[in-house]
């Protein structure tokens, strides 16, 4: 009966009328800048971020969680209405989604994929529930060398799962856990890599990096490619027919089921449950020859797939604090900077946060379904507004919140400089998500690894005799070693290109 | 094909390069000892990390070989660069209104098109809009014109 009275308490905070308003304005502003062209979640929570730093915490978790959700929503309209992906995620929505909007059947497709996640939503929500609290009592038995081992694991496969080059990856995890030494040092009071300014020594604060390397990078590639436009959309009735409903049924299932279950691997995430789902589907389908050309399964199960991971990969954010894709990422800076250290402590010390945040979800979801559905027709016109007004209009909200952070002007220009920094990243194909994952998981693991060195009086070997630390660090290098294999690296890039 | 000029091989030395960074601006940090490490240890050691790796990429891509880099275009990045900056420099000297216009101004000429009215009139909405919205509406302490309004 704890899950109940764990739920009673959740919806009591979520249907505060406050918190109800900013589920909502998450909503809307989400999916108001995913829906432009080019820009996905990870680029529109960066963005964002600054809006919800002046509320209480709750307020902007469940904020930050509406615009998640908004951004995704977005992103797949985006791909039915203009075959433009905001994501990876969304990719495979386009192969289905575009021909079934090119046919007539748009609104279908758009109601399909926006019911078919508020399916995969719930059934996400309902398993974070049933494993919140046993998954953070587990958590609670780790020490600081456990602690770290699952860290590494975490961003090893973080890294292993979700991108291209994986030594470049890793480097990159690396290059971010450099940058988030940045700033006074916990234990000595030393000031590091601050270079005199004052700014610096609380460490470079998080939103500037997320929104340059992500937001200011994305404008800029998005401004050299010069986006195509199509003319204007028709979306047509919302209703799917009734062979399009007995179509779509199974298929949600299946995706809802397979993002679930994909959803919580580190680095696993929407885009892997997307992908998988979206083979899955054409895999048992009888006639696949219809995949590509506007087969509803292809939307319905995809679709559903990425909103149940999505929903899912909270579930190592919660309750271990371990940060599992990009945006998860951004959540637990989100977090601290509110001054919440995401883990096992959150369900225990705020469980109004914890249960409130969790119900918030669901009610945002909903919230997409009956109000955002509907004003599909605003969110269409939005996309013939041409991109040079935009990319100016963009910029310049980015430089507003970046600068109503602390009111500074340093973080404006802490903007220009990150944005110039992802800008190489991206040119160099070296991917910003292990650079965020490993910056947000620094500080932590240093302090970790410090604690462990201290009690095992400076002996290493403390992360190999430890049960627990011992099984992760061998997971871990099972990974690293499964993906030096020939075999598995082939396969692997297929599967990359496919995406590409 | 020019191996030295590709991705992989650039960004082992980018990685090199931060590694060098890290080295050279982290000396003074005290080392201390691995039971009581001092505030220079783990910078110290993620540096070596990360220039092994950065060489280790280095050495695979002159074997391997890898794709080159794309000839970046150096409009947008440049301009859009130049006109956050400009903004920050403005924006408490002189206030809302000047910023603004200089990053739209600037911003815009990073796009393909560009005609004169249509920026002025994005200017127009967008200073209307920001008024309303980060003045008027969540009364945030900021100018419009500095010692003006």
């Amino acid at each position: 009966m704890d899950l109940l009275n764990n739920l009673l308490l959740g919806l009591s905070v979520a249907v505060s009328f406050q918190n109800l308003l900013y589920a909502l304005i998450g909503c809307m502003v989400g999916t108001l800048i995913g829906v432009l062209p080019g820009i996905g979640p990870v680029a529109t929570i960066a963005m964002l971020l600054p809006i919800t730093f002046h509320l209480p915490p709750t307020a902007s978790l469940i904020m930050l969680a509406g615009i998640y959700y908004g951004a995704q929503y977005g992103g797949s309209t985006t791909s039915i209405l203009v075959n433009l992906p905001g994501e990876a995620a969304s990719v495979v929505t386009c192969l289905d989604g575009y021909q079934m909007a090119r046919r007539g059947r748009a609104g279908a497709a758009l109601s399909i994929s926006a019911v078919g996640s508020f399916f995969a939503g719930t059934v996400g929500t309902i398993i974070i529930v049933i494993f919140a609290e046993p998954l953070t009592r587990m958590a609670q038995k780790f020490g600081p060398a456990d602690y770290c081992s699952l860290m590494a694991l975490g961003l090893v496969a973080a890294v292993v799962l979700a991108s291209g080059s994986v030594l470049k990856a890793i480097a990159m995890v690396f290059l971010g856990l450099l940058f988030g030494l940045v700033g006074t040092d916990v234990n000595t009071g030393a000031q590091r890599f601050t270079f005199d300014i004052p700014e610096l020594s609380d460490g470079i604060d998080f939103a500037p990096i997320a929104m340059g390397l992500f937001g200011i990078a994305e404008i800029v590639v998005n401004l050299e490619r010069r986006l195509e436009r199509t003319g204007a959309i028709k979306v047509g009735s919302l209703w799917p027919s009734a062979e399009e409903i007995r179509r779509a049924i199974p298929a949600v299932l299946r995706g809802t089921t397979l993002g679930s279950l994909l959803g919580v691997l580190p680095g696993g995430g929407p885009t892997l449950g997307a992908f998988s789902s979206y083979t899955l589907e054409k895999k048992i389908s009888r006639n696949p020859s219809e995949f590509g050309k506007g087969a509803v399964e292809g939307v319905a199960a995809p679709e559903a797939a990425n909103n149940a991971a999505a929903q899912t990969s909270f579930i190592p954010m919660l309750t271990l604090g371990i940060p599992s894709n990009a945006v998860m990422a951004l959540m637990v800076g989100a977090m601290i900077i509110q001054g919440i250290q995401p883990g096992p402590e959150v369900m225990t010390k705020k469980p109004d946060l914890f249960w409130g945040m969790i119900v918030s979800m669901w009610i945002g979801n909903l919230m997409l379904v009956v109000i955002n559905l509907p004003m599909i027709g605003m969110w269409v016109k939005l996309l013939t507004v041409p991109y040079r007004f935009l990319a100016p209009a963009i910029l310049l909200f980015c430089c507003i919140g970046a600068y109503s952070l602390q009111n500074s002007t340093f973080h404006v220009l802490q903007v220009a400089g990150f944005g110039v920094l992802g800008y190489i990243f991206v040119r160099l194909g070296c991917e910003g998500a292990p650079f965020l994952l490993g910056l947000v998981l620094g500080p932590q693991m240093e302090e970790y690894f410090r604690r462990a060195m201290l009690l095992s009086r400076g002996d290493a070997m403390v992360f190999l005799q430890r049960p627990i630390s011992l099984g992760l660090l061998i997971t871990t290098s099972l990974l690293l070693v499964l993906m030096a294999l020939p075999s598995i690296k082939k396969a692997r890039q297929q599967a990359f290109q496919e995406e590409g | 094909m020019n191996r030295f000029l590709s991705r992989d091989f650039l960004s082992g030395l980018m990685f090199i390069g931060f590694g060098l960074l890290a080295l050279y601006f982290g000396q003074k940090l005290a080392l201390g000892t691995p039971v009581r490490m001092g505030p220079g240890y783990v910078p110290r050691m993620l540096a070596f990390i990360l220039m092994g790796l950065g060489g280790l990429i280095c050495v695979v891509t002159l074997f391997a070989g890898g794709e080159p880099v794309e000839r970046p275009k150096w409009r947008p990045i440049t301009l859009v660069t130049i006109g956050i900056v400009c903004f920050a420099l403005l924006f408490e000297r002189a206030g809302l209104l000047p910023a603004l216009i200089v990053l739209v101004f600037i911003t815009s000429l990073a796009g393909e098109e560009f005609k004169l009215t249509e920026v002025i009139g994005n200017m127009v909405v967008l200073a209307i809009l920001c008024t309303v919205v980060f003045k008027v509406g969540l009364g945030m302490n900021i100018s419009i014109i500095r010692g003006v309004w």
